[in-house]
């Protein structure tokens, strides 16, 4: 300040015309008082006394730090830095560490940050004051939550009742599952994995065919021939992070450029990205794959070896598959079900995958067995370019907690009818939302004496719960994670807190909670031993990462324990490339397969699919999320009908009018017309994400649910729903309203001959072909 | 390819739109990091969403014989850009670095940018940008939140070359081709590796190199709208599809 007090002495004459006030607003803006002290001839360098809060914000020079930690979606994970500066999450980008997404990211994984920031987050345990969805809370200290929690399973207990309380999560593996899985069978009461599109057939597929118990890694990467059955694995099957990285090097990562041929009922980004698309009949893929199998055997290249295990010497049932026998009933023709088989059977690294709706029908178990069973020709399982499943991982007691089937859950709501459920515990599962209302589950509900939900946000469910015990986001919680789809060697990722638990600021009583942290404590209170090391969750976990260190070996070594946590933390992953499944000689036995059931008999097959945004509705709440267009359709905030155009001409339909969707058990939804050249005239695509009665701001009231009108088909050999297995009318109801899209938002490119903006190349100048 | 970068770097970008699966991961990337207001379900509507980069969707032909093509498309950093000549007040403009350059403060909406430019990636606010309180948190203290009234457009994240550029020097490292820092948070996004960022300057360079390349006649390099006479600082590579005619395009 010095310079300054000599410089005003230096302009008295000048400052006597200015009153305090004015002189002290002049010195407030920079431009201002570089002008007045340029006037008296001041050296520049004098005048950087500016506030900071007046600094055009390309000048702060703060210092951010980087975090590691762990993205949980499903199946799989990918690994994230955050950016954090000021004690705020900025940013998410990939950790070129963790050998699933190496680097890349989803944009799910960047929508956590707003998860993390939602204006409706909960920030203190709810207890319900009104009638059950009247949406009527009171605020109560952690202290009563769980008094309240504990009083109902110890009256349980009392009455030998444990059994009638279930608890319900999402697919919890790691340490959160061994602490859940410990706590579940301490306490007695029962627990149920849901998933709302579940992976049940797939992951009983993969038993049988490949005697494995976890999802392979695709090497897409290196491999010369994807064939893929109904699975959008560049969307949102399994681990698309993972499978797109695959595919940027399959694409043009090698010198010869990889081929993929999707064959699926509707036209999905997957079919959008693969050099052939193939429409085949819903219901009928696992029948067209036997019929590949079939060109392929009578080929003659498949060796004795191989035909005696997946036949017993015997493919004579593949007979039945003939090619031409079968091309009318599936939608293919012959020489293009001969073409395909003579393509896998010839590509030097072939993959055959099959999932989402192939696995979706009442024979969506004999259909994806039939799929995955293509691979044993070729006897890729365990090699470059092929399938690689997975070793246990080096920490027992960490795999992920099997899902449960749709027909399982229909069995508990027929428990909770009949009184058999008292005590309902919800932990990232939205059955509300989730199941069809054939089910009943949304009238069952309120049967139930007591229902609690560990929602960080008013969702379906937890907006009808009686008590609500927020817990903790990705962003502020500990965890471990061992993928079930896993890279093909061991692995243990690890997430910590890398930001302060936002609602840290109301008190250890309020605020939100770690959720193994809660069961732990409900333990203690209960007086149940868990049998875990230590009384924090974060106790567990350095156990965890203390058997890792005691391993010496992996990507991470170090002299001391502490250095080891260190480098883990700082990492976020923990691998061991060397440690590979060695079981890859199982060869399940090839079976056919039935004709699949379908529900109603509308005009339509009803394709619901996972949303590239919503997935299956869990990122509704993010407005990144809700904004980000549809890859097909290129809508936004809205449920969509992908309807093929020319039927919708017929039916004097146009994109925008409001259309009612009717199922044969009378569920009936509206959505917007989007006609578009691709869908297939038998065929209704509709986005599952929509249509949540809750789950904040910018999900509520949004859309329609797909979900609600699905019938009661199940898979028959695994009780899976069969959600692509129902058949629809529709009507229009004369409304109209504007569709939420990209497409249009800016003018059309000038284009011609010359002008062109997607070229094409031939593949002639670029090495192609297998 | 890991060489020093040169002291006067021209930043450009390859899109291999063979890689590219149309997933959208780069727009919410670029939202993420630039302070992108929310694109509400009016502003698409009105056709007044902001997206920084953009992914578009070409149809071709109909079932059962139908195409879907994918291509991102975002500010070309053009060397002979349209917009730079008419802007009244100097906000945009070319820096010495190859970029196309908006400076906020000077911007007063005369909106002739985005009517000189062919490749529609200048955006407008039309509304003051509003976030609710908690989500305020999320915003990148890097980069200027747009008041109403004025254009913007992508940058390259050129607040993450400045810092990165900041940081090597505060630490005497040097800063090396293909550093994640440099990087646009759209092409870290990129799950498939479609998008690469890096110095044209640096013959060394992993897009230098891969422009070398593709190059030739016939090869797989090319300019967006590039007989426009824009010079686009950004280069194409071309879809890949044995099935079609060597003149096929959209």
């Amino acid at each position: 300040m010095l310079p300054l007090i000599v410089l005003l002495v230096t302009i008295k004459g000048l400052l006597m015309a200015l009153t305090r006030r004015q002189f002290l607003t002049l010195m407030g803006g920079s431009a201002g008082a570089a002008v007045f002290f340029q006037a008296c001839g001041v050296p520049e360098k004098e005048l950087f006394i500016d506030s900071p809060i007046e600094m055009p914000e390309d000048l702060v020079t703060g210092l951010d730090n980087w975090y590691a930690t762990t993205f949980k979606e499903g199946m799989s994970s990918q690994g994230i830095i955050v950016r954090i500066m000021e004690g705020r999450a900025k940013k998410v980008e990939g950790n070129t560490d963790h050998p699933l997404n190496r680097g890349t990211h989803s944009s799910s994984a960047e929508s956590m940050l707003q998860l993390l920031y939602h204006p409706d987050r909960i920030d203190a345990p709810l207890l319900r004051t009104g009638q059950r969805g009247s949406g009527e809370y009171k605020e109560i200290s952690w202290e009563e939550a769980i008094d309240r929690l504990s009083s109902q399973f110890t009256s349980l207990e009392q009455s030998g009742e444990q059994d009638k309380a279930v608890l319900v999560t999402d697919p919890v593996n790691g340490h959160l599952g061994m602490v859940v899985k410990k706590f579940v069978s301490a306490t007695g009461i029962r627990h149920m994995t849901y998933e709302v599109l579940e992976h049940t057939t797939l992951i009983k597929a993969m038993d049988e065919v490949f005697g494995q118990d976890n999802i392979p890694d695709f090497d897409i990467d290196n491999a010369s021939l994807v064939l893929s059955f109904g699975a959008d694995f560049l969307s949102t099957w399994v681990s698309p992070t993972r499978y797109s990285r695959g595919y940027g090097e399959f694409r043009q990562g090698h010198e010869h450029r990889g081929k993929l041929i999707h064959i699926d009922s509707r036209f999905s980004t997957t079919a959008a990205n693969a050099d052939e698309w193939v429409y085949v009949n819903p219901g009928t893929e696992g029948v067209l794959a036997l019929s590949i199998m079939k060109s392929i055997v009578d080929s003659g290249q498949v060796s004795q070896d191989v035909i005696e295990a997946l036949f017993d010497g015997n493919s004579s049932l593949l007979d039945l598959y003939k090619p031409e026998l079968i091309a009318s009933f599936v939608g293919v023709s012959e020489s293009k079900i001969k073409e395909i088989g003579d393509l896998f059977v010839k590509s030097e690294h072939p993959i055959a995958l099959g999932g989402g709706t192939a696995g979706a029908y009442t024979n969506g178990l004999q259909n994806l067995k039939a799929i995955y069973s293509l691979n044993h020709l070729k006897g890729n399982v365990g090699h470059k370019g092929g399938l690689v499943f997975t070793p246990n991982s080096p920490i027992e007691g960490l795999e992920t907690t099997n899902t449960n089937s749709a027909s399982e859950f229909k069995s508990l709501i027929d428990n909770i009818s009949t009184g058999e459920i008292k005590l309902l515990l919800l932990k990232d599962a939205d059955l509300y939302y989730g199941l069809p209302d054939s089910f009943g589950f949304k009238e069952a509900l309120f049967d139930i004496p007591f229902i609690v939900s560990f929602s960080n946000m008013k969702d379906d469910t937890a907006s009808i719960a009686d008590l609500i015990l927020p817990q903790n986001t990705l962003f502020e919680d500990w965890g471990t994670d061992v993928p079930l789809a896993g890279p093909g060697y061991q692995s243990v990722a690890f997430q910590q807190p890398v930001v302060r638990p936002f609602f840290e600021s109301r008190g250890d009583n309020l605020g939100t909670k770690s959720f193994p942290d809660v069961l732990m404590t409900l333990s203690q209170v209960l007086n149940k031993n868990l049998d875990l090391s230590g009384d924090t969750f974060l106790d567990v976990l350095k156990d965890g990462a203390r058997q890792l260190f005691d391993l010496k070996r992996g990507t991470i070594q170090a002299s001391s324990f502490q250095e080891f946590w260190m480098t883990l933390l700082a990492r976020g992953v923990w691998c061991d490339v060397n440690e590979k499944s060695i079981n890859n000689s199982y060869v399940g036995k090839v079976e056919t397969v039935p004709e699949a059931k379908f529900e109603g008999d509308g005009r339509f097959n009803l394709v619901p699919f996972a949303s590239a945004a919503f997935y299956d509705g869990r990122y509704a709440f993010a407005p990144w999320m809700q904004a980000m267009p549809d890859p097909i359709s290129t809508a936004t905030w809205q449920t969509w009908i992908e309807i093929n155009h020319k039927i919708a001409d017929e039916l004097n339909i146009k994109e925008g009018d409001v259309i009612e969707v009717r199922s044969s058990n009378g569920g009936v939804i509206t959505a917007l017309a989007m006609p578009n050249p691709a869908t297939p005239p038998n065929i209704l695509g509709i986005p599952v994400g929509q249509g949540h009665r809750d789950g904040g701001r910018y999900a509520a009231g949004r859309g329609s649910n797909v979900l609600s009108i699905l019938g009661t088909n199940f898979d028959d050999k695994t009780g899976a729903l069969a959600w692509a297995s129902n058949k629809v009318n529709i009507t229009p109801t004369g409304e109209w309203i504007r569709v939420p899209k990209f497409e249009n938002s800016v003018p059309d490119f000038p284009r011609d001959e010359h002008q062109q903006i997607v070229e094409i190349s031939t593949g002639n100048n670029n090495h192609v072909g297998h | 390819m890991v060489t020093e970068l040169h002291n006067h770097p021209q930043w450009g970008m390859v899109v291999d739109v063979d890689r590219c699966t149309g997933c959208n991961g780069c727009v919410v990337a670029c939202q993420s990091e630039n302070n992108i207001p929310i694109n509400l379900e009016e502003h698409f509507n009105q056709r007044r969403a902001i997206q920084w980069i953009r992914i578009e969707r070409y149809w071709e032909g109909e079932f059962p014989d139908v195409k879907a093509r994918f291509i991102p498309i975002l500010c070309q950093h053009c060397g002979n850009a349209p917009c730079e000549p008419v802007c009244p007040v100097y906000a945009t403009y070319h820096n010495d670095e190859g970029m196309n350059v908006q400076v906020y403060n000077r911007c007063i909406g005369t909106r002739f940018c985005a009517n000189g430019c062919p490749y529609h990636v200048r955006f407008f606010n039309f509304w003051e940008p509003e976030w609710p309180e908690s989500l305020k948190n999320q915003l990148n203290p890097d980069v200027t939140v747009r008041s109403r009234g004025i254009m913007e457009k992508c940058s390259f994240c050129v607040q993450r070359i400045q810092r990165s550029t900041r940081e090597s020097e505060r630490d005497s490292v040097e800063l090396k081709d293909g550093d994640r820092g440099l990087n646009p948070a759209c092409v870290n996004a990129c799950p498939t590796n479609a998008l690469m960022f890096g110095d044209w300057n640096d013959s060394e360079s992993a897009i230098s190199q891969i422009k070398e390349k593709e190059s030739y006649p016939g090869g797989r390099a090319y300019g967006l709208l590039e007989n426009m006479g824009t010079s686009p600082n950004v280069i194409y590579l071309k879809k890949v599809d044995e099935s079609v005619g060597s003149s096929n395009g959209h």
